[in-house]
């Protein structure tokens, strides 16, 4: 029983609606780990244990691998496309974070290797609207990097949690970022300016960013992905208890100190499903049970294609 | 403790976590004996194993060996290997070797030399608010003080005209066959370490072919000091004791390269390298500070009156092996004469660009690639032969040399600042051609016995190894 429930509108099952329309079998020679559309859906990179990153571009559903990312030392962990379309990140057990630039004639080329990690680097994701790119890894940390001269720089870094920190999701202002880790807690850490009028203090005339709030006591084991509704402000979180939980802010919180509530929670069984409130309609909410119990949860606005690997599940945004 | 190694070095084979079955795999050879009964073993009080056999006797086990050198050709664990060799190779080490020279008996003492490069120099200048020549005296009268052992003092600059006449004259080779070699070109650059060590265990090869066989300054100068120098005192190879001074730790992981053993004298050419900022924990440790030292003369290794000038190489702090090769090309093959040469910048500054045009034809198109991020795409660039170049200057540090990881950080100014000091300082010399050099012209017949001799080959050419990657699929972390 992997399917998901029948009857309630907003669950979805294979076979009612989901078709597979392609299989990219002849990229990697070891575990595809991550996928991620370019913002403009022609492109689909792939992250894999073979240390490289697979770029295949999209005729309807006819896929071309049109390059291969080589460099990283070993297990690729993740990949995203920034919102512009033409820098793309890779991350890796290798510890560093890989900057790659497209240009118009599909040639990417490394614009900085970042080895601002001590250890294992599992995810990266951009910022909603401006080149900055966050990472989260197996020292504890999440860091922030953003070009400076001709080179990236890591602009900041983000202690806290006690344990590898998993995944993080910014809000969609980008003034916000949430961080889930192996200690069962979410962040939630706010971007101040320098300026600000909360008289944070801000080193160097750069931002800085505070842990505001502090998830603990819902997950009763590591927490492997969070994401972001950009709709709703709703925040999900996928964890190895085998529960999606869904959380919201309180409308009457202070921005400085805000706090999320549950809003929902099915564990029931190997066989996860989620219920949606009313206020998150217009968006779908998906998890994919995975083998090996670390579901994968991401919002979308509309799903019209969908890619599968062996691990993550993730849309077209 | 962040690794002080050139980012293109650290990145190979990183991971502190040693999963339990990341062993060693060095294979060491055993000498098996053919029997069907299992082996019985016994330890001994102080340790050491031996092995009873069927009929009662006992044989003692060797211990497996692995040296340090076996670690770095290998891929297969952690690269622990190359810490190690940083402490074998360090300041404490250097002072370790005076001490045991001052109380050693006659026969047993060591000369001492120490070969300063002038990226060092040009830092350690910096540190201390002084010019370069004064640097270099007050250094000379420095390191002869401690411990009174330190016999000569001498300076790279000298050692490199032989790396760039030898860079010269192979890309001249190179482009005359690139019809018939379809790995002639791009010639890549061989003084830097972090680079050569990098291709080894990375592209091994592939690569390989491409890279200059010319070794690097610091090797030249080992050549020469236990070649020429040693020959002229009348002593052998493993009676000197030989120091380089380097802007880097890649340098030290060089030094002990087998191809730079001498297997006859069971000595290396270079006995031990410290960093610029070694050279300043030993000037804290003797409690001197380098400006109230009393400059000493210059030595040089050819017994004639010493130098009291210095010189420089043309072309940037990291030798100028673009320039030298650059021009000389342009003589060699088209007959021109290159007086300034104009740098494209690329992507980012360290990734530059030098065209040689003519009636609208590209008869030369050099470059230099600086850090990591432009190494790799140097290298898909050649992977995928799209690479337009015939020459590429290739350092591991973003900056070059006078940026290495053993230069000293000086306090109060901002990095970019210190660069540009230490830039200044090392270009405050007046520059020479290599050509010009009656010395180096003088050691080339008398010594080497000609440029294009068997001897010239071995003392100022190398050779590279690809290092086998094990693939242990065990160390999988989700």
């Amino acid at each position: 029983g992997q399917g998901l429930s029948r009857g309630d509108p907003m669950a979805l099952s294979p076979g009612q609606g989901w078709s597979c329309r392609a299989v990219l079998g002849e990229g990697h020679q070891r575990t595809v780990r991550r996928v991620a559309w370019s913002p403009c859906g022609s492109y689909l990179a792939s992250a894999s244990f073979d240390a490289t990153t697979c770029i295949w571009k999209r005729h309807e559903d006819d896929f071309q691998c049109i390059t291969t990312l080589e460099g990283h030392e070993n297990e690729v962990k993740s990949v995203a496309w920034a919102p512009s379309g033409t820098l793309l990140a890779t991350c890796s057990r290798d510890k560093s974070v890989w900057v790659w630039e497209v240009d118009e004639e599909e040639e990417y080329e490394c614009v900085s290797v970042l080895n601002s990690h001590t250890q294992d680097v599992k995810h990266v994701v951009w910022h909603p609207n401006q080149e900055l790119l966050a990472s989260a890894s197996y020292d504890d940390t999440v860091k922030l990097y953003q070009e400076e001269e001709d080179d990236w720089v890591c602009c900041a870094t983000l202690e806290g949690h006690e344990s590898t920190v998993w995944s993080v999701a910014f809000d969609r202002s980008g003034e916000r970022l949430a961080s889930c880790s192996d200690d069962k807690t979410v962040r939630v850490w706010r971007r101040y300016k320098p300026g600000n009028e909360e008289g944070v203090a801000c080193s160097d005339n750069e931002p800085t960013w505070k842990c505001v709030c502090t998830l603990s006591g819902y997950h009763t084991r590591t927490i492997y992905d969070v994401a972001w509704c950009h709709l709703t402000g709703a925040l999900a979180t996928a964890c190895g208890d085998d529960a999606i939980r869904v959380f919201e802010e309180s409308a009457t919180g202070d921005p400085r100190q805000p706090t999320f509530a549950l809003a929902a929670h099915d564990s029931a069984g190997p066989a996860v499903t989620l219920h949606c409130s009313a206020s998150v309609l217009s968006t779908s909410v998906e998890a994919e049970p995975s083998r090996k119990k670390r579901p994968r949860v991401s919002f979308s606005r509309h799903m019209s294609l969908m890619a599968r690997a062996v691990f993550p599940v993730s849309f077209l945004e | 403790m962040a690794s002080p190694f050139s980012g293109v070095l650290q990145l190979t084979d990183l991971d502190d976590y040693i999963g339990p079955s990341q062993e060693c795999i060095k294979p060491v050879k055993v000498e098996k004996k053919p029997g069907k009964a299992a082996a019985k073993i016994r330890i001994e009080a102080d340790g050491s194993y031996f092995q009873i056999n069927q009929d009662g006797g006992a044989q003692k086990l060797e211990k497996a060996k692995i040296t340090l050198n076996d670690c770095l050709a290998c891929s297969g664990c952690i690269t622990s290997a190359e810490s190690v060799l940083i402490t074998q190779q360090s300041h404490e080490e250097l002072c370790r070797m005076l001490a045991f020279n001052k109380t050693a008996a006659p026969t047993e003492q060591k000369l001492v030399v120490v070969s300063v490069s002038p990226q060092s120099r040009a830092s350690l200048a910096a540190k201390c608010k002084m010019g370069v020549l004064e640097t270099a005296k007050k250094l000379t009268a420095f390191l002869k003080s401690l411990g009174k052992c330190v016999h000569y003092v001498f300076d790279t600059t000298f050692s490199r005209n032989f790396s760039l006449l030898e860079s010269q004259r192979e890309f001249v080779k190179r482009f005359r066959k690139q019809a018939e070699d379809q790995k002639a070109l791009p010639m890549l650059a061989s003084a830097c370490p972090g680079w050569i060590c990098y291709v080894e265990k990375t592209h091994g090869s592939f690569i390989i072919p491409y890279i200059s066989t010319a070794k690097s300054p610091q090797q030249v100068m080992g050549s020469l000091v236990k070649g020429y120098f040693a020959e002229q005192q009348h002593l052998t190879p493993a009676q000197i004791y030989h120091v380089s001074v380097m802007p880097c730790y890649d340098k030290k992981l060089e030094a002990s390269r087998p191809d730079f053993f001498s297997q006859e004298y069971q000595t290396r050419d270079v006995d031990c390298v410290i960093t610029t900022g070694e050279v300043l924990k030993l000037l804290e440790q003797e409690g001197v500070s380098l400006s109230d030292v009393n400059p000493a003369p210059l030595d040089t290794m050819f017994g004639s009156a010493a130098e009291e000038e210095l010189t420089s190489h043309a072309g940037g702090g990291s030798g100028g092996y673009l320039e030298h090769v650059y021009r000389h090309a342009a003589k060699e093959l088209f007959g021109i004469q290159v007086d300034t040469i104009h740098y494209k910048p690329l992507k980012n500054k360290d990734f530059q660009e030098v065209t040689l045009e003519k009636d609208g034809v590209v008869l030369l198109q050099f470059a230099s690639a600086y850090g990591f991020r432009n190494i790799q795409n140097l290298m898909q660039k050649l992977k995928r032969g799209k690479s337009p170049y015939h020459y590429v200057e290739v350092m591991a540090c973003p900056s070059g040399c006078l940026n290495g990881g053993g230069q000293i950080k000086l306090d109060g100014e901002s990095s970019k600042d210190q660069l540009q000091h230490v830039e200044r300082l090392y270009e405050s010399l007046k520059t020479e051609i290599p050509e010009k050099n009656w010395t180096v012209n003088e050691l080339y017949e008398r010594w080497l016995g000609g440029a294009e001799s068997g001897r010239a080959a071995e003392a100022l050419h190398t050779q590279y190894h690809a290092v086998e990657k094990s693939s242990a699929g065990f160390n999988i972390k989700w």
